[in-house]
This record gives structure tokens, C-alpha cells and sequence, in this order.
């Protein structure tokens, strides 16, 4: 069976600078591919290009060089005009900004996706409301989103997109500002969900732990150009409790391995 | 229960401290006025006095109103007929931007051109009826308005359009959800400058050729040197303003309700 996304010695470079030198290429060589209901952690550090690499699968941006294929068949445009953001809905993207619409309070904002896809009904609306619940949200529903903190915006954009259920899920650190344990608590929420669903999900984090706790395997990104640095399969039995995390037979190990490999 | 939208103790002190201000600013006015009136005369400047009675009687007798009802209508369907394609042509042309650019110089001419000199010119196409001065209205407004909602519209943040594209919007879905709603405020800002313009174009047009209208009451005073009725029209054109903004302020509070209020110290008192 063919991978469900394929990367392909992806490259992307921004256009140069006004009055500098040709910029430099952010992404080179970038190769790995996800399997259907995987869920894959992406590390590296701050400028290596996480969030570059995930606008260009999600197609809010273009690539420079190589190939994205979804299902088998490739959907690689260097137009900035043919862009697909989402590809038909089969990707969604939690960005590492929140981008929630400001005129839309946090239930408005939660059912955008379902309203403009025609799905507003009854079970979505309690799909949402339950959602609301699971984050923490309830009773902020009317609460626009300069009314909320800035973990609570987070989480407001995490559950617009999983209301929706879309095939494909890419998160940009999507619990970086939120305190640790609301954190911890917010993974175990996406894991339980996950192993419900079994969405394919790329996770983008700085954070090892996190990376270990959620995902399938990780990748570590290197810096600038960025390419796979290396690849760990995680070797902790599901489910995983990620309150101790740190207890579990091969968590140490697996740390150890992936700082390594992160400079 | 607490009444959440009910304003604190320290913003209603300080609205009543600028009821006081406003009270004191128009004591001046008046103060300043009479002295005009006195220092010049009756004949010249009318006396506040004497115009604040002829203001009441000519309401009284409904005549003030029906002049002040004359222009207002002007002034309304002229922004309405104005200000409508001046909203949706930048909504519609976002994803042109060549024609935009090919019409940028003439919107700009437009814009600069003193609408106000096409009056006489207007009252030869269309006659001295209504038509002429909706027209004039029409032609200011329509060109302030354009141009505060394309800022509006150029202002998008290109993020929040993916984003809602990821989420399945369609193209409509995006006009109607998220480019008109971010160009609200700038839309808002363009009438908030237009309408005024537009009530003065129609009070304009009416002074060069009408026989209704509170421009033809202040050509009419003036003909008679009458200067009581002449600021009489002047005031009730004044309030009808006055009134238009209010109306803009409520609708505007209503719309934007989704926005962080502004500065305590920057709101006004109304
Ligand atoms: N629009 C852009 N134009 C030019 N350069 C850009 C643009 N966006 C990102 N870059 C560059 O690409 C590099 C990678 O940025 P990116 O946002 O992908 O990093 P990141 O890995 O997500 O970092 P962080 O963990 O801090 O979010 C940076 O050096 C940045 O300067
Ligand atoms: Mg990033």
C-alpha cells in the first residue's frame, strides 16, 4: 500500500530579498512519507523550517523544488495562483498562529467549517459543543476571541478543525502556550481522540517529550537547509499514559537518542 | 444581578464631565454670537435668540421639517444609490487586481474632481427637481466610499482567507465571511466622511436652482435678507448631520461589537 502523503526531496527557498543576494533554501532534499492513521511528530529547532514545511503541504505556499503526493497522486504546483489550500478538504491545518476569525465569537468560530461545508446539523452542533467541553471552553462559547487568553485561542483553533474530521491533520505546536499541565492534559484529549478516529496526523513540536509522548515515530529536522536529521520510531506501547510519560520502559532511552540528533 | 453593560462609576463621572464641557463650549458659542449680533447688528448677523423662536415656529408649523424631510431624502438615496457600489465593487474586484489598477486613475480623478462644481451642470441634465441633487450626492459619496472600503479590502490579512479556504470556504464564502466583515471598519470610516459631504451636496444644489429643500430656504432667506431664516436652515442642516452620525455610531457599535474597545480615554461621551 502506497503512503497517504509522500514528501519527495522537497526544496523552498523565498524570493530574494529586494537589493540582497539569492536567499538561501530553508527546505533541501526534505524526503519522508505517512502512512494512513500514522501519527508522526516532527522536531527540530526554531527557524529550521517546521512551519515553512507545513504551509507548503497544506498549500498556502508554494515549493521551490520536489514533490508532495496525496493518496498516490501528486498535487506539487510552483503557482502561487494554483494553490488549493486544504486540498479539497482532505488537510487540515492547525497553524502555529490561531488565525480565528475576530468577528466570530468561539462557537461561531468552532462551527465555521461545518457551515461553509453544508455539515451545520444537529449531531455536528453537539460534536462541537462536546469538543467545547473536552478543551476547557465551556462557557466562554459567546466570548470573542480578544476576550479569551492566548491558550484558550489555541485551543479554540484546535477543535475547529477537529470538528470537521478531516482525513489528514497538520499541527503547528499547537499546545506551545499553554501552561504544563493544561498541556498534558490537552494531549491526552488529542490522543484519546486520535485512537477513536485514527486520523493521520503530523505534529510539529520543539519539544522532545511531547514528540515522544504522541507520536508513532519523529522526525528530527536539522537546521538550515533543513532535511530529515533522523528518524526514530517510538518504541512505547499505546495506549500511553502521558501524565507519566517519563516511567515508561523506553521513554529515556528514545529521549537520549533524539537529542542527540537535535542540535 | 449586575448590569454588565451598564458604564462604571469613573466612566460616568467622566461622561458627565463632558456634558459639563459641552455645555460650557456652547455657552461660549452663543456668548460669542450675541456679541457678533451686537457688534454688527440684527440685520447682518441674526440674534440667537431670534433664531432659536423662528427654529420652533417653522417646526411648529411643520414647514422647517418638510424642507429638512426634502433634503434629507436627497441626501439618503443619494448615498444609498452612491454608497452600494462603492462597497461591493472592491469586494467584487479583490481577486482583479489589473482592473483596479486600470481604474485607479480615473477612480482618483474622481475623487479629486471638486464634485461640488458639477452642480449647475447636473441641474442642466436632470432639471431642478430631486434627480439633480441625488446626483450630486451620488458623485461625492460614491468616491470616498470606494476608496475607504478598498483600503478596507487591501488591509485583508492573507492568512485568515487560507485559512478559511483550508476550512472549505468557497470564494463566495470568503466575500461574505471574512473580506467584508474585516472591511467594516474601513467602510464605516468612509461614510462616517462621506455622509456629511453627501447632506452638504444635496443643501449645495439646492441653493443654485430648487424650490424646496433647506438650500432653497437659505437662498430664499438670503434673497430677503433674511439671515434668521438663512441660520435657521443652516442649524437644521447642521442637526440633520448631527443626526446621521449618531445613527452611523449606534449601527457601528451593533457591527463591531467583536472588537477590543478602544482607549477608555479616546471614547466620546455620546
Ligand atoms: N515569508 C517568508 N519570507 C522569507 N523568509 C521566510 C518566510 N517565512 C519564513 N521564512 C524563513 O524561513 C525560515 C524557517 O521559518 P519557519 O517559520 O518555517 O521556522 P520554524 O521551524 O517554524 O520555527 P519556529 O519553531 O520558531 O516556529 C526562517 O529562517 C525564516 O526567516
Ligand atoms: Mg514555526
Amino acid at each position: 500500500m502506497s503512503p497517504l502523503l509522500e514528501i519527495k526531496k522537497l526544496g523552498k527557498r523565498f524570493p530574494a530579498r529586494h537589493g540582497r543576494e539569492p536567499s538561501p533554501w530553508v527546505l533541501q532534499d526534505l524526503s519522508f512519507s505517512v502512512a494512513e492513521g500514522e501519527f508522526l511528530t516532527i522536531v527540530g529547532p526554531s527557524g529550521a523550517g517546521k512551519s515553512t514545511l507545513l504551509n507548503i503541504i497544506a498549500q498556502t505556499d508554494t515549493a521551490s523544488a520536489g514533490e508532495i503526493l496525496l493518496g498516490g497522486a501528486s498535487v506539487t504546483t510552483r503557482d502561487p495562483r494554483a494553490l488549493k489550500p486544504g486540498i479539497e478538504r482532505r488537510i487540515g491545518y492547525v497553524t502555529q498562529d490561531d488565525n480565528l476569525l475576530p468577528w466570530r465569537s468561539t462557537i461561531d468560530n468552532v462551527l465555521f467549517a461545518l457551515e461553509v461545508q453544508g455539515k451545520l446539523d444537529d449531531a455536528s452542533r453537539a460534536r462541537a459543543e462536546k469538543l467545547i467541553q473536552a478543551v476547557g471552553l465551556a462557557g466562554f462559547e459567546t466570548y470573542y476571541p480578544h476576550e479569551l487568553s492566548g491558550g484558550m485561542r489555541k485551543r479554540t483553533a484546535l477543535i475547529r478543525t477537529l470538528v470537521y474530521d478531516p482525513p489528514i491533520i497538520l499541527m503547528d505546536e499547537p499546545f506551545a502556550a499553554v501552561d504544563a499541565q493544561t498541556r498534558t492534559q490537552l494531549q491526552a484529549d488529542l490522543l484519546r481522540l486520535w485512537e477513536m478516529g485514527r486520523k493521520t496526523i503530523v505534529f510539529v513540536t520543539h519539544d522532545i517529550t511531547e514528540a515522544i509522548a504522541l507520536g508513532d515515530r519523529a522526525l528530527v529536522l536539522s537546521k538550515q537547509p533543513s532535511r530529515i536529521a533522523a528518524e526514530h520510531t517510538i518504541p512505547i506501547p499505546r495506549p500511553r499514559n502521558v501524565k507519566d510519560i517519563f516511567a515508561l520502559p523506553g521513554f529515556a532511552a528514545t529521549y537520549e537518542k533524539i537529542r542527540a540528533d537535535v542540535q | 444581578m449586575i448590569d454588565a453593560t451598564a458604564p462604571s462609576p469613573p466612566v460616568r463621572a467622566s461622561r458627565r464631565r463632558t456634558h459639563l464641557d459641552h455645555l460650557l463650549v456652547f455657552a461660549i458659542i452663543i456668548a460669542l454670537w450675541s456679541l457678533a449680533t451686537w457688534h454688527f447688528g440684527t440685520y447682518w448677523v441674526s440674534s440667537p435668540w431670534a433664531v432659536a423662536i423662528r427654529f420652533v415656529e417653522t417646526v411648529a408649523s411643520g414647514e422647517l421639517l418638510r424642507h429638512a424631510g426634502y433634503t434629507l431624502s436627497e441626501a439618503a438615496l443619494g448615498t444609498l444609490i452612491g454608497g452600494v457600489p462603492a462597497v461591493l465593487l472592491p469586494l467584487l474586484l479583490r481577486r482583479h487586481p489589473v482592473v483596479v489598477a486600470i481604474l485607479d486613475p480615473f477612480m482618483v480623478g474622481g475623487y479629486g474632481a471638486p464634485k461640488l462644481a458639477f452642480a449647475p451642470l447636473f441641474i442642466v441634465w436632470f432639471g431642478i427637481g430631486m434627480e439633480s441633487k441625488v446626483a450630486l450626492v451620488v458623485t461625492v459619496v460614491f468616491f470616498i466610499v470606494y476608496f475607504a472600503t478598498l483600503n478596507g479590502v487591501r488591509a485583508l490579512d492573507a492568512r485568515l482567507v487560507q485559512t478559511a479556504q483550508i476550512l472549505g470556504a468557497s470564494e463566495r464564502h470568503v466575500a461574505r465571511s471574512i473580506v467584508l466583515p474585516a472591511a467594516i471598519p474601513s467602510i464605516f470610516a468612509g461614510f462616517r466622511i462621506a455622509v456629511p459631504y453627501g447632506i452638504a451636496a444635496a443643501v449645495i444644489a439646492e441653493l443654485i436652482s430648487a424650490n424646496r429643500g433647506l438650500g432653497y430656504l437659505v437662498q430664499n432667506g438670503a434673497m430677503n435678507f433674511d439671515t434668521t431664516g438663512v441660520f435657521v436652515a443652516v442649524l437644521m442642516a447642521t442637526l440633520l448631520v448631527q443626526a446621521a452620525i449618531s445613527i452611523m455610531n449606534a449601527m457601528e457599535k451593533r457591527l463591531l461589537r467583536w472588537r477590543p474597545p478602544s482607549e477608555p480615554w479616546l471614547e466620546t461621551g455620546t
